[in-house]
């Protein structure tokens, strides 16, 4: 390597140069990691489906439609051609009336009916009670109000992922489950983020006695079997959103802690930090301008792999059936209602295992990637 | 080294103290109790149970009763299985637990450890693509997903195998649950294996190995592979506790009469003694494995003394 | 010279493909070896010399590749297999490294790692080979060999693993000994004991010697003939005497002319002490004082020195690795605790906590030894250089302080419009100008100077020191410079400290202490670095 000082002086402009900062380098190196790529984007249409698809679903997620119970997955709509009739038959049966050839247009199904008495216009009730058909209406009536054609929608429906075991729409299921998950896998992470780094960073910062009790303390908490304690929380003080996630969270700060710590005390030895406190830059500038600067690349390739643990542990608990609850989901409880249901209904494992899959799978890969792109050794 | 070791299990005395002490006073806190049944017994009845049970003492008598009876290998009477004790459970369902564990550990370390090292030494072939990719979903599949699916498959779909079920402990009931448990750590071990044979292919002393002319297979087993297996070592201490003190997935959804359903069952049935027992056995284990793996690491590495 | 070479290459070329696209390490270059001569390859970092014997061992990285023709004995030794490759590394062509601390298995004791080559290449059973191993570890100096054969590399010294990296190449009787860097890393007395001893092995054994150094110094003290290396390409070779007498190639004039000269006269008499230290001690403790783990150990790194620096003066502080000098530099500066009085311009500064520093702390500046460390790496250079001014000027604007900055790196010698790139854009040695300008910009009264040169290239070096010479002038600065390169000392200061294990052993002025050294400690420092005599 020659030194070129006199290079450099012949452009001598005035004009700064814009340099290129080891963020800006990272976000290079990230863009041309072709998995990491690709699991952000499978991220960002998770989390939309998360975020959107409860909105603009045609079923709400806690819907019950018992004539679909365990419908499978399937593009058709419901009711089935071939089923129209017959349904229309089962209800017309209580209308006690007589009718005639069942006719199916479209989505419009008509009927001839005649009684002995004066037809009821209340009779559509019963029509309209199934969850097949709306909008029944009696056409044609005759003056004498005897006979008249009676006619109505056909309601249809579409399962794309088919139903569960209570007849609820499982794609409805999966983007509430997916909010719920990704909600609570962030959450937890962000709280682990914050309680460790705060923990880390002053136990780093200080060193000395202070730093070896907070470790020991650490130490001491990461012997005791954790997950116990986290399910022992939630059985004994029921099983709300908020304390998961609170508790998740406080089993996965410890990690977190001892990551940032070892990076502060790294950082601290660092000539730079020690040329800062030469020039006299007080704590707080220091930590300000080199700490955290220089610890914040590990730490989001941390949280990064720390959202997957998360909802795994989330999923976990609510295997358990320790989670939500009804008729809340998430993807973990989905995984246990198709496992328990998977004889007969594998696609109610199938789907919510694949989401569940992919999610964690970007998750790791965009970790991985992210680690690569911030990796210092590279350089 | 005699010396080290018991001081070890000397210290380990106050961290199982601490964790029993927590965990104690812990579930008493949680409201409700093991008795409380949907229509609430006659009064005269619970009074009798809780007499039985030592329940109507001051919490702190029932603390030291505990640990009374904790010394002498007493872990109380389980509070939802009456005719039991606790300690009875465990010598079932224990060996189960074991049996199971014992055999998915061996199977990930002999399987992870030769794939992760086949993968470091032929890296950026497709062997080494296909491990890594493999790798990466064993570890980010949960169990709870692998354990029905392999059960759906193979013992639904194709009916080669029981899909559930213990059968006495025969090898057609053990395969899939100690598949579901080891393909998972197989993941984790070919990851960390091949990440340390790549650090140690590229240090300085292999590269001395290789400027002498040594032949390959001195190269690689006796300078790189012993070093790679360091952190596979130190990663088996927590692993192998939590895999012999059973997996709540596994059991239930193969329905293994093991020890792993214990904890949740019985915190489910505030049956107090049953969770101080799991707690105990498991806080046992992971002292026990984790003075294993610091002798393990000590006997390869002699840069680590014990002091 | 009418023999054949036993090392012939021709055109030989290593690229290394990365995502930035290939990088061509070693461009078309020839070589030749004789039997038993001393060749040196001479480069600055980057010249492509170490690249280049590593192409021959068949050690390239994964990435590199490797053109063109090497023959040893008229036996072709690239494209080779590994396994024929195997019948000549290690036997014939042995190598000793750079970095003695890890070129060593740590697991396994340094007798098996001794015994291997001769197992292996089919001399000798692990039984004979183990009484030869002894023998080997006598030659090369090691004490007590029959015990020290069952010592792992860890219960060794640097010095002493060097030594057992030297005897491994020796086992076989190779026909050459590649040396990279064989005491770069080692403290220069260490140093010294080194190249003796395999300047007497080559004498006994008469094997060819290959030396990678960029250490002129090395070069001339033991080479036969000489290679330059600048860039991949060979620029010079030939005898070393005619190559050092009469250097054609102006990349060789300048390495030779880079070895820093001429001195520093000492300030007037009369000048002011600005910064005095009295009876200043520091003491580390080590070993966390646990439960088990026993008392804790104490070291003492600085151990009751008194020094004084007077206004425009520089005074160097030598001694090995360990000796105390920097810890010296920080605790004068109050940024490490310490015993004993501190006093700037009369004032006692050593019981001044945090607050009370503040005011001293823009007189008192400080440059590192790593320029690749002291410098964040996520501030631009701006940022980096004007930090100081954000706490002892706050008043000054944006705009100012951009001024202030652009002013100090043109005092230092680089383009202002740089300042708004990051640290890793630029080279070591604009790096080490980059920390200058930092110390500079608050216009200090004194500058410690640790080790500001040793990571920097010879002709980098050469230009620091003249650029600390010249804002020396300017500012009338007075600089503590702390180093263990005799010459860049003896360039620099008027006054010279000689520390060991945290004491000082010898001082005075620096021609005095040069000339006629007293202690024998500072004669052997002083033969290390400054002796230009040959080894034979």
């Amino acid at each position: 390597m020659t030194d070129a000082p006199i290079d450099l002086a012949k452009t001598g402009s005035e004009k700064p140069i814009v340099g290129r900062s080891l963020w800006k380098d990272a976000l290079l190196r990230l863009r041309r990691n072709k998995a990491a790529v690709a699991s952000a984007c499978v991220l960002i249409l998770v989390a939309l489906a998360g975020i959107f698809g409860p909105m603009i679903s045609p079923h709400p997620y806690d819907r019950v439609y018992p004539q679909y119970v365990r419908a499978p997955a399937s593009l058709e709509a419901y009711p089935r051609e071939e089923a129209i009739i017959p349904a229309f038959e089962r209800a017309m049966a209580r209308t006690r009336l007589d009718i005639g050839e069942i006719d199916v247009e479209g989505s419009v199904v008509r009927v001839s009916i005649s009684s002995e008495d004066p037809l009821d216009p209340r009779i559509v009730r019963y029509i309209d009670r199934s969850d097949l058909f709306s909008n029944a209406r009696i056409e044609d009536l005759a003056a004498d109000e005897r006979t008249g054609v009676l006619a109505a929608d056909v309601h249809r429906v579409r399962f794309p992922f088919g139903t569960d075991a209570n007849g609820r729409d499982l794609l409805a299921r999966i983007f509430i489950g997916i909010r719920v998950s990704l909600a609570i896998g962030v959450l937890a992470s962000f709280m682990a983020l914050v309680l460790g780094v705060t923990y880390g960073a002053t136990a780093g910062y200080l060193g000395g006695r202070v730093d070896n009790v907070m470790m020991r303390i650490v130490d001491i908490l990461y012997s005791l079997p954790f997950i116990f304690f986290v399910i022992l929380l939630v059985v004994f003080f029921g099983r709300s959103f908020v304390l998961i996630f609170i508790a998740i969270g406080l089993t996965e700060w410890l990690d977190m802690a001892r990551i940032v710590r070892g990076q502060t005390l790294t950082i601290k030895r660092q000539e730079y930090v020690e040329a800062a406190q030469a020039l006299g830059v007080s704590s707080w500038g220091i930590l300000r301008r080199h700490v955290i600067p220089n610890t914040l690349g590990p730490v989001i390739v941390f949280v990064t792999l720390l959202v997957p643990k998360a909802i795994l542990l989330e999923s976990l608990l609510s295997f358990l059936g320790l989670g939500v609850q009804e008729p809340l989901t998430s993807l973990g409880m989905l995984i246990s209602d198709g496992a328990s249901n998977m004889r007969g209904a594998s696609w109610l494992l199938i789907y919510p295992a694949v989401t569940l899959t992919a999610i964690l799978f970007a998750l790791n890969f965009l970790g991985d990637g992210l680690r690569d792109a911030l990796d210092p050794k590279d350089r | 080294m005699i010396g080290y070791v018991l001081r070890r299990l000397a210290g380990a005395i106050p961290t199982i103290f601490i964790i029993v002490t927590i965990a104690f006073f812990m579930i008493r806190l949680a409201p409700g109790g093991p008795f409380d049944l949907e229509r609430p017994l006659d009064p005269l009845i619970m009074e009798n149970i809780n007499r039985a049970y030592n329940l109507d003492q001051p919490l702190w008598r029932q603390y030291l009763l505990y640990l009374g009876n904790l010394a002498q290998g007493d872990l109380g009477p389980s509070f939802t299985r009456r005719d039991f004790s606790v300690v009875d459970l465990f010598r079932t369902g224990l060996p189960v637990s074991i049996q199971l564990g014992s055999m998915a550990l061996c199977i990930a370390l002999v399987f992870g450890t030769l794939l992760g090292a086949l993968a470091a030494l032929r890296q950026n072939s497709w062997i080494d693509y296909v491990v890594v990719g493999t790798a990466t979903l064993g570890i980010t599949i949960p169990t709870f997903v692998i354990a029905p699916v392999l059960s759906l498959v193979f013992g639904v779909m194709m009916g080669w195998l029981p899909a559930g079920g213990w059968g006495g402990g025969q090898l057609r009931y053990l395969i899939l649950p100690v598949a579901t448990l080891a393909l998972p750590q197989i993941a984790i071990i070919a990851r960390l294996t091949r990440g340390a044979t790549i650090e140690a292919l590229r240090s300085n002393h292999v590269r001395t190995a290789r400027a002498y002319g040594l032949p390959a297979y001195v190269v690689v087993g006796v300078h790189t592979l012993r070093a790679a297996i360091l952190p596979v070592v130190s990663y088996l201490g927590p692993t192998a506790a939590a895999l012999l003190t059973g997996s709540v997935v596994v059991e239930t959804i193969f329905g293994i009469p093991g020890i792993g359903r214990y904890f949740v069952q019985g915190a489910l049935g505030r049956d107090y003694t049953l969770v101080m027992g799991t707690v105990v056995v498991i806080a046992v284990f992971v002292v026990l494995f984790n003075l294993v793996v610091d002798i393990l690491y000590a006997l390869l590495d002699p840069r680590v003394r014990y002091d | 010279m009418a023999r054949d070479p036993i090392l012939k290459v021709r055109g030989l070329d290593v690229s290394f493909r990365t995502n930035d696209g290939p990088v061509h390490a070693v461009k078309g270059i020839d070589l030749d070896v004789f039997a038993g001569e001393a060749v040196a390859i001479v480069g600055e970092s980057g010249s492509g010399k170490s690249q280049t014997t590593m192409a021959l061992m068949g050690l390239l990285a994964s990435n590199g590749e490797a053109r063109g023709s090497a023959l040893y004995r008229d036996q072709e030794l690239l494209g080779l297999s590994e396994r024929q490759l195997n019948k000549v590394r290690g036997k014939k062509i042995t190598m000793i490294f750079q970095e003695p601390m890890t070129s060593l298995d740590p697991l396994y004791k340094i007798g098996r790692q001794l015994c291997e080559p001769l197992v292996h290449h089919g001399a000798l059973s692990w039984r004979k080979s183990r009484a030869r191993a002894i023998e080997l570890l006598e030659l090369v100096g090691i004490p007590d060999p029959k015990r020290r054969i069952d010592a792992y590399p860890h219960e060794l010294s640097g010095g002493q693993r060097q030594r057992v990296m030297i005897a491994m190449a020796l086992a076989n009787d190779p026909d050459i000994l590649i040396a990279d860097e064989p005491t770069t890393a080692l403290d220069v007395t260490i140093q010294q004991q080194i190249l003796e001893l395999l300047a007497s092995l080559q004498k006994r054994l008469g094997m060819a010697i290959v030396f990678i150094t960029h250490d002129l110094n090395i070069v001339r003290r033991f080479a036969d003939r000489v290679y330059v290396m600048r860039l991949g390409e060979v620029v010079e070779h030939g005898e070393a005497g005619t190559l050092f007498a009469d250097p054609r190639h102006d990349y060789t004039k300048m390495l030779l002319a880079a070895e820093p000269t001429g001195t520093k006269l000492p300030p007037a008499p009369d000048a002011p002490v600005l910064l005095e230290g009295r009876d200043v001690e520091v003491v580390f403790g080590t070993g966390g004082g646990g439960w088990f783990s026993g008392a804790p150990h104490q070291l003492r790194a600085v151990d009751g020195i008194s020094i004084a620096l007077r206004r425009g003066q520089t005074i160097g502080i030598v001694g090995e690795s360990g000796s105390g000098k920097s810890t010296l530099g920080r605790a004068l500066l109050r940024l490490l605790p310490g015993e004993g009085t501190i006093r700037f311009e009369g004032q006692d500064i050593s019981k001044a906590d945090r607050r009370h520093m503040l005011p001293f702390r823009r007189e008192l500046q400080l440059v590192f030894q790593d320029p690749f460390g002291s410098l964040s790496p996520r501030m631009t250079v701006g940022q980096v250089i004007t930090e100081g001014l954000l706490v002892h000027e706050p008043s000054l604007s944006t705009k100012a302080r951009d001024a202030r900055a652009s002013e100090a790196l043109k005092e230092v010698g680089l383009d202002p419009a740089m300042r708004n790139r990051y640290p890793h854009e630029f080279s070591g040695g604009q790096r080490q100008r980059i920390a200058i300008a930092r110390a500079i910009i608050l216009k200090p009264k004194i500058v410690v100077l640790d080790e500001p040169t040793s990571a920097l290239d010879r002709s980098v070096q050469k230009q620091i020191v003249e650029l600390l010479r010249d804002l020396q002038k300017e500012h009338d600065l007075s600089y503590l410079f702390i180093s263990h390169d005799l010459s860049v000392v003896r360039a620099m200061a008027d006054y010279v400290v000689v520390m060991k294990q945290g004491r000082i052993v010898e001082e005075g002025a620096t021609e005095a202490i040069f000339e006629a050294p007293r202690e024998a400690y500072t004669r052997a420092l002083m033969a290390a670095a400054v002796n230009d005599t040959r080894f034979r």
